[in-house]
């Protein structure tokens, strides 16, 4: 009886979820108050609540049909602040999808959606 | 692999606080409560022997869980970055912090295991065990939420340790107090001793209970600053749920209190020995949960810093309003056709299918335990009224109510994941073992299947000696466990939260089915009645729950 519980408590040990915690969040981003323009560089600055590690951080630029590119990123002036260098885009539908750690261990991923005008 | 990773990490998280309350709670309890020094002729060294044994064994725990979880955040990140995380992780707060207390705790368990356990009489080493572990307590200050962030960093590390050390200092008394339960069925200690810690813990876990209080509301007060984050948000959810969990854990205290105030007056010790035990035990299954549900509200935003995703009061009630069950399934070929939709990024699309899929199963789930529980609440009443009288005979048919969990078990199994075998074109391995969230389901449906089968064999035997009956009520609060610590955060908080806050209600009322369901295997009668009545009753509200369910669309 005691081997077949363990068993079912072990067994359970390796049930999952698919999405990860998400402690850090954007509490800002550029994008509400400044639209992106087709066919010139920009960057896009992004507010987070907590502490970021950027060197252990990720964030894509999301393209129609899902097609992903790595952004390069900086940290901001300010506290939680990261400014993402978006390049020459067309007009349409895009997205800012992050991977994110925080400085308290927290692994973060998020969607922010934005139009090219 | 993520997922898993991430998932573990929760789990991990709630093992770390056990540990640390068996061995921090284990230490207060040497130097407030047991007082070897004060106490030569009543303890013998089997006493001292056990307690110090759970200290250092909860301290190597714990810096085993320690490593683990840094263990598990590289994997985390090597599956979600796609790259190797250093050295960059070996620069950051969390590995330096991690590895310090682990370093911190393996110092403190083998003074512990090297020197306390041979002075067990010794006062001066009792408080140099506690100022070994003072380090290790401030260290763990940089490993909890306040340290990311840059409004009263420092006050919220401090107030955060003395909660976490609070809060340890109560439950690891409780994990005490069950060790000298046990010792003393074992005929290894005095009877005196029983009723004699009990009242002397009795003090000291009110000032444990206090100082949660006191440094647990002004944290909350940062964390959350409206009713509706409160109330719409996964960070207040949890909070209300912890709330919950230690107002039950102190009715069970209250209890023990009351049976010990009747001891002195009485000398009688019947309810001491015949009821406050197994009462201590349920008091530890809620204690257990509320560890692992405060590691699960570390990883979620707090409410202050989500006034835009924050559900109002009005959505969340409508969450649980009575509605008409959906009787009828989308087409296997519609949900198929709405995923690759539902998934995008870039012009998504909400599935109706997707969602409607998801209603009938937590409804036909709900019909299927609402039913269940009604027998099994039936099966309490020994005699029906008029006009129903003359089915009084068949009411002991109602014991059988288990089986439905069978039933329930073989629908899963059809319907949880759609396009997997034997629905969909995946094969049953493949699926099982390349996708979590089709794993999860498969664990799930055995779950069920055995807590049907488990529960109809105890329900039937009639070996009074038997373990059967125990098996129901320790997977019902691993159920509750789960459902508590696992939050459904992912790209739309407020979407997920409206799907938590009826995952987290089923986890308490799981908590109670399995508390109730322990207490009525362990108590006198009647007190075993009304307990087992209110446990089929929690499962009736979970059938509830789940018959009126209704996903948002996303």
């Amino acid at each position: 009886m005691n081997k077949l519980i363990q068993s079912i408590v072990l067994l359970l040990n390796f049930i999952q979820s698919e999405q990860l915690s998400a402690h850090a969040v954007v509490t800002d981003y550029s994008l509400k108050k400044t639209a992106i323009y087709a066919n010139k560089s920009d960057k896009i600055e992004l507010t987070f609540n907590s502490k970021i590690e950027l060197g252990l951080s990720q964030i894509y630029l999301v393209s129609k049909g899902d097609k992903q590119e790595l952004l390069k990123a900086e940290n901001g002036s300010k506290q939680g602040q990261i400014i993402v260098y978006v390049p020459p885009l067309q007009s349409g539908e895009y997205a800012i999808k992050f991977k994110i750690f925080a400085a308290d261990g927290h692994l973060t991923e998020d969607v922010i959606h934005f139009s090219v005008v | 692999m993520a997922g898993i990773a991430d998932f573990l990490d929760s789990l991990v998280g709630g093992f770390d606080l056990i540990c640390y309350s068996l061995t921090i709670g284990g230490l207060f309890w040497g130097l407030f409560v047991l007082r070897p020094w004060d106490n030569q002729n009543q303890y013998n060294s089997i006493l001292l022997h056990k307690t110090i044994t759970l200290v250092y064994r909860g301290g190597f725990l714990l810096a085993a869980a320690q490593l683990f979880k840094l263990v598990l955040k590289i994997w985390l990140m090597t599956a979600v970055l796609e790259r190797w995380p250093f050295p960059d992780f070996a620069y950051t707060t969390q590995f330096i912090g991690g590895i310090v207390r682990s370093i911190l705790t393996i110092f403190l368990a083998g003074y512990c295991y090297q020197t306390l356990s041979k002075h067990p009489f010794s006062k001066s080493h009792w408080i140099i065990a506690v100022l070994v572990a003072l380090p290790m307590i401030i260290s763990g200050a940089w490993l909890v939420h306040a340290a990311a962030r840059f409004d009263n960093k420092s006050l919220q590390m401090s107030l955060t340790v003395i909660h976490q050390l609070a809060a340890a200092a109560w439950i690891g008394g409780i994990f005490q107090l069950v060790n000298l339960w046990l010792l003393r069925q074992a005929e290894q200690v005095p009877d005196q001793l029983w009723p004699l810690m009990l009242r002397r813990f009795s003090k000291f876990g009110i000032a444990s209970v206090l100082l949660i209080l006191a440094s647990g509301v002004p944290i909350a007060l940062q964390y959350i600053d409206t009713w509706n984050g409160l109330v719409g948000t996964g960070y207040g959810n949890l909070l209300i749920v912890k709330i919950m969990l230690l107002s039950l854990a102190l009715g069970f205290a209250l209890l023990n209190k009351k049976a010990v105030a009747q001891y002195i007056v009485s000398a009688n010790d019947y309810v001491l020995n015949k009821r406050v035990p197994y009462y201590i035990e349920a008091e530890s299954f809620v204690l257990i949960t509320l560890l692992f549900t405060a590691a699960s509200l570390a990883s979620q935003p707090p409410a202050i810093d989500i006034p835009t995703l924050t559900a109002s009061w009005q959505e969340v009630i409508n969450t649980f309003a009575p509605q008409i069950p959906q009787m009828n399934s989308p087409s296997h070929t519609a949900l198929i056709a709405g995923e690759a939709g539902r998934v995008a990024i870039i012009d998504q699309i909400p599935s109706i299918a997707a969602t409607e899929w998801s209603n009938y199963n937590h409804n036909i789930a709900g019909i299927f335990l609402t039913v269940m529980s009604f027998f099994a609440m039936l099966s309490y009443v020994k005699f029906l009224p008029y006009p129903f009288s003359s089915l009084s005979r068949y009411v002991q048919l109602t014991r059988y109510w288990p089986l439905g969990f069978v039933g329930l078990g073989v629908f899963l199994f059809f319907r949880s994941d759609a396009e997997t075998w034997p629905l969909g074109p995946i094969g049953f391995w493949e699926s099982t073992f390349n996708n979590g969230e089709v794993l999860q389901h498969r664990i799930a449906t055995f779950l069920v299947l055995s807590l049907g089968l488990f529960e109809l064999s105890a329900r039937m035997t009639k070996n009074p000696d038997s373990k059967l009956p125990f098996v129901f009520p320790l997977l019902a609060a691993f159920g509750a466990l789960m459902l508590l610590t696992h939050s459904h955060v992912g790209f739309q908080a407020k979407s997920a939260f409206l799907i938590q806050v009826g995952h987290t209600t089923m986890g308490l009322f799981s908590l109670i089915l399995a508390c109730g369901r322990w207490l009525e295997l362990k108590l006198d009668k009647p007190r075993s009645d009304i307990a087992g009545f209110i446990s089929v009753a929690a499962l009736f509200q979970i059938g509830i729950i789940l018959m009126f369910y209704r996903e948002p669309l996303y």
